[in-house]
């Protein structure tokens, strides 16, 4: 178990170096956010028995949106303008709050799960507020879907972290990352169904088969891309890119919850380069899974959607219940 | 063959009922007996399966056909009537036989004929800037001539929405993706959709004036590309109304060879549908399969036809290809291995419970609705109705071989997808029999150099959407006069219509798919 055990607590950084660690750890991530998804389509492609687009195509399209010139439609106010960089910012300000490679959070002492909540929440609150205000029907149709969706994911992936939070004591991220980094994943079965609530919460909030459809063009049945159907050029590629980075957010939040295996303790290379190459390895694992439930499964029927993450909302409870037995 | 045209005359209650070649009939009644005559038809079981007007010329006027099909005895009986220049107006049967409605509103679009009684007199074809009095399939208009175009000139209405909560979402003409251009209005409160007005006709490109002004031996490869899907079955049917024009047999190793064409285009079509229909649920790992069974298929077709989608297989009196004894072996042994990835296919999709719960009980379009509207072919099929023309009035070599024609109760996405599964099974059947049963002998049998003056004659087929039907027709000196087209298209867009309603916005794609109508076929 030595593993599980040269993990030592953080030592309190200057409020300034946390930021710029902060701004460091979210810039890293931004990095290889596009790459999640290029493995993923490669993956599924694979399945598909089709050659999939290059790896780095999230790149290319980013590059592309952003040297494009914004279009937006003449009936668009502030606000329409404002929904990308807002959404952009919570995700990043996200990201800040999660223990990624070391055994705490850049800024941990901001705040725990409740303001992790609350970013992502306002994020996708002024996105949806934002596809309202062109009057297209389709924006207003996805933003009524994503909320509808949202109003069950929440709550779910609130319990699914409480469950956690109920074994540290704490609310705090790098709290609970550091308490089962310490005593390892117990197996228990709160933890088990914790994390299978979350993994429904992610591929929910990913927009993600059977929940959601990223590869289709069929406007009326989209969810998260009628929603932002509006938007072109450097805008769309901000929600493109904070969307693949809450992604990969959720998919750190479950690997370092539950398995937080070899996180490092210093910033020593070589620490370093041990917690990065454990933690692109479970991220991968939970890709292939996400793979696996995409290739497997339809989308569920729009009105079955919220039965799913009622499920995740059971499970979510069933964890929290199980813990005081 | 006099027996059965004493029977329909009989059942239509008519004292004359002229017997053209076998399976057609034509009699002429006067105006005002039409709805009567329509009651007698669909009393005795007969079904509308057209319904045109022609222009004879300003010493004749115009006349009004209803063209309805009786499945025992078979045959086809064309009801028509003149339509005097001074009372340019006939007596609609809509009101009592929805599936008159588009026909008989197309008849006013393009002819400025009046159908009394109709209760929606508003344009279905024409569009809202095409200017008053310009009836583009009448003589006089000159096909060349510039329309002076009147924006706003004729609004379409749409259904106005009431009550609270309740919006319209306008969807199209234009499509994401390499859809045609369609426009599609629904009112709906939240998700579920409580009506849907459909526009089309965007692609209208006066293909059956077009017909008029071409040699008729040219009018075949107008009729291939009608519907690029469709392109054998639109061939068959033209070429099938010239050859019982000029009463020219077909050998009989043309009529296997133009059979494994139309069965090959409908196992392309339906093999795509079906993948289609995956995609639409965001499955697609078998959307992904059934496109490799697809590109098979249409890559062997290349090799073999020179066509990747069958045209320019068909000819006039017979067919273009030949199929030597090596490749209709290949052919068999591709069709061998596709008969089992296919069962693979479907079985992957129906053992999947996210997907069957999909499709079941999605988008139902009743019996009786379909019966209404005139619905053909697997819709039709789909919705409890036993119509198949291969069966029904049989074509080419499809009375010579043996094979079933499945007919579904559901009504929705799922008995559609079986129907095509299904009709697989039995196109491979065809395919087998006819390739292995292929006879010798002669492939083309030439025509006369003229048309018989004066004279129609119907061609239909019985092609993988439904049937395909060309009436054509000739003046004093035998050159085409009309050609009335009728895609299967232009009869199910009313059922999508009457299907969707009741469903979630979500679910319409599938629904759509899963009827996978012809724009350009409808539209002509």
């Amino acid at each position: 178990m030595s593993g599980w055990t040269h993990v030592a607590s953080s030592t309190p950084l200057s409020l300034a170096r946390s930021f710029a660690f902060g701004l460091l750890q979210a810039a890293v991530l931004l990095a290889v956010a596009p790459l999640l998804r290029g493995v993923i389509k490669k993956m599924k492609a694979a399945f598909q028995t089709r050659q999939g687009p290059p790896l780095l195509q999230g790149y290319y399209d980013l590059a592309k949106l952003l040297r494009k010139e914004p279009v937006r439609s003449e009936t668009a106010s502030w606000v329409f303008v404002a929904g990308p960089r807002i959404y952009f910012a919570t995700a990043v300000a996200a990201t800040m709050l999660v223990p990624v490679l070391f055994a705490g959070a850049p800024l941990e002492q901001a705040g725990g799960i409740l303001v992790l909540v609350g970013l992502l929440a306002l994020g996708r609150f002024t996105l949806a507020i934002a596809s309202l205000d062109t009057g297209s029907p389709f924006g207003g149709m996805g933003g009524s879907r994503e909320m509808t969706v949202a109003a069950l994911a929440e709550p779910a992936l609130m319990l699914g972290l409480f469950t956690v939070a109920l074994w540290a004591g704490s609310l705090n991220l790098g709290d609970l990352v550091r308490t089962t980094a310490q005593r390892g994943p117990s197996g228990h079965p709160s933890e088990l169904l914790a994390a299978a609530a979350l993994f429904i919460v992610l591929l929910a909030e990913a927009g993600r088969v059977p929940v959601d459809n990223p590869a289709t063009h069929l406007e009326l049945t989209m969810i998260h891309e009628a929603m932002v159907l509006e938007y072109a050029g450097p805008d769309l590629a901000l929600v493109e890119w904070a969307s693949a980075l809450k992604e990969l957010l959720f998919m750190t939040l479950l690997v370092n919850l539950f398995l937080p295996l070899g996180l490092a303790a210093s910033a020593a290379p070589g620490a370093i380069a041990v917690s990065g190459a454990l933690y692109a390895g479970k991220v991968f694992f939970l890709a292939v899974a996400v793979t696996l439930v995409e290739s497997t499964n339809a989308k569920l029927r729009f009105f079955r959607v919220p039965e799913l993450m009622a499920l995740s909302l059971g499970l979510g409870f069933l964890a929290l219940a199980i813990r005081f037995l | 063959m006099t027996a059965a045209r004493d029977v329909l005359r009989g059942r239509l209650g008519l004292p004359e009922l002229a017997e053209l070649r076998p399976g057609e009939f034509a009699a002429e009644v006067k105006r005002e007996q039409l709805p009567a005559v329509a009651d007698q038809a669909a009393g005795a079981g007969l079904r509308l399966a057209t319904l045109f007007a022609t222009d004879d010329g300003p010493a004749k006027g115009c006349a009004l056909h209803h063209l309805w099909a009786a499945r025992e005895p078979p045959g086809f009986v064309r009801i028509w009537t003149r339509v005097p220049a001074d009372s340019p107006r006939f007596p609609s049967i809509a009101a009592k036989y929805p599936v008159a409605n588009w026909f008989e509103r197309e008849v006013m679009d393009y002819f400025g004929l009046v159908p009394e009684g109709h209760p929606n007199t508003f344009r279905v074809a024409l569009h809202d800037d095409w200017p008053d009095g310009f009836p583009a399939l009448r003589k006089a208009f000159a096909d060349e001539q510039k329309v002076p175009r009147v924006p706003g000139n004729n609004p379409h209405p749409f259904r106005p929405v009431l009550g609270e909560g309740v919006f319209q979402v306008p969807v199209g003409p234009v499509h994401a993706g390499i859809i045609e251009p369609g426009h599609f209005r629904f009112g709906v409160a939240g998700e579920p959709v409580l009506y849907l007005q459909l526009r089309l006709f965007y692609v209208h490109k006066g293909i059956e004036k077009r017909f008029e002004k071409l040699p008729w031996r040219h009018g075949l490869f107008l009729a291939e590309s009608i519907s690029g899907d469709t392109a054998v079955g639109h061939a068959l049917a033209y070429a099938h109304a010239v050859e019982r024009l000029t009463g020219v047999e077909v050998p009989r190793r043309a009529r296997y060879l133009r059979t494994v064409l139309l069965e090959l285009e409908r196992l392309y079509n339906h093999v795509a549908d079906i993948g289609a229909i995956a995609t639409d649920v965001a499955f697609a790992v078998p959307a992904s399969r059934a496109q490799v069974l697809r590109e098979g298929l249409v890559a062997i077709q290349e090799r073999l036809f020179g066509a990747r989608l069958l045209r320019g297989t068909v000819a006039l009196g017979g067919v273009k290809c030949e199929l030597t004894l090596g490749r209709r072996n290949e052919l068999l042994v591709h069709l061998d291995r596709l008969g089992r990835e296919f069962d693979d296919l479907v079985k992957l999709l129906i053992d999947s419970g996210t997907f069957t719960d999909r499709v079941d009980g999605t988008g139902v379009l009743g019996t009786q609705a379909a019966r209404d509207l005139g619905v053909v072919g697997i819709a039709a099929r789909a919705s409890g109705l036993d119509l198949d023309l291969r069966r029904d009035q049989p074509h080419d070599a499809y009375a010579s071989l043996r094979f079933q024609v499945p007919v579904e109760e559901g009504g929705d996405v799922r008995a559609r997808l079986m129907v095509r599964a299904r009709e697989v099974e039995q196109s491979l059947s065809i395919l087998r029999q006819a390739l292995e049963g292929l006879p010798e002998g002669p492939s083309f049998t030439p025509l006369p150099d003229a048309l018989p003056a004066s004279s129609s004659a119907l061609g239909w087929a019985e092609a993988w959407r439904g049937e395909c039907l060309h009436w054509v027709q000739t003046d004093e000196e035998g050159r085409v006069a009309r050609v009335k087209v009728t895609d299967p298209s232009f009869k199910n867009w009313p059922g999508l219509g009457r299907a969707v309603p009741g469903n979630i916005l979500p679910d319409f794609p599938v629904i759509n798919k899963s009827f996978n109508l012809s724009y350009s076929g409808n539209d002509r």
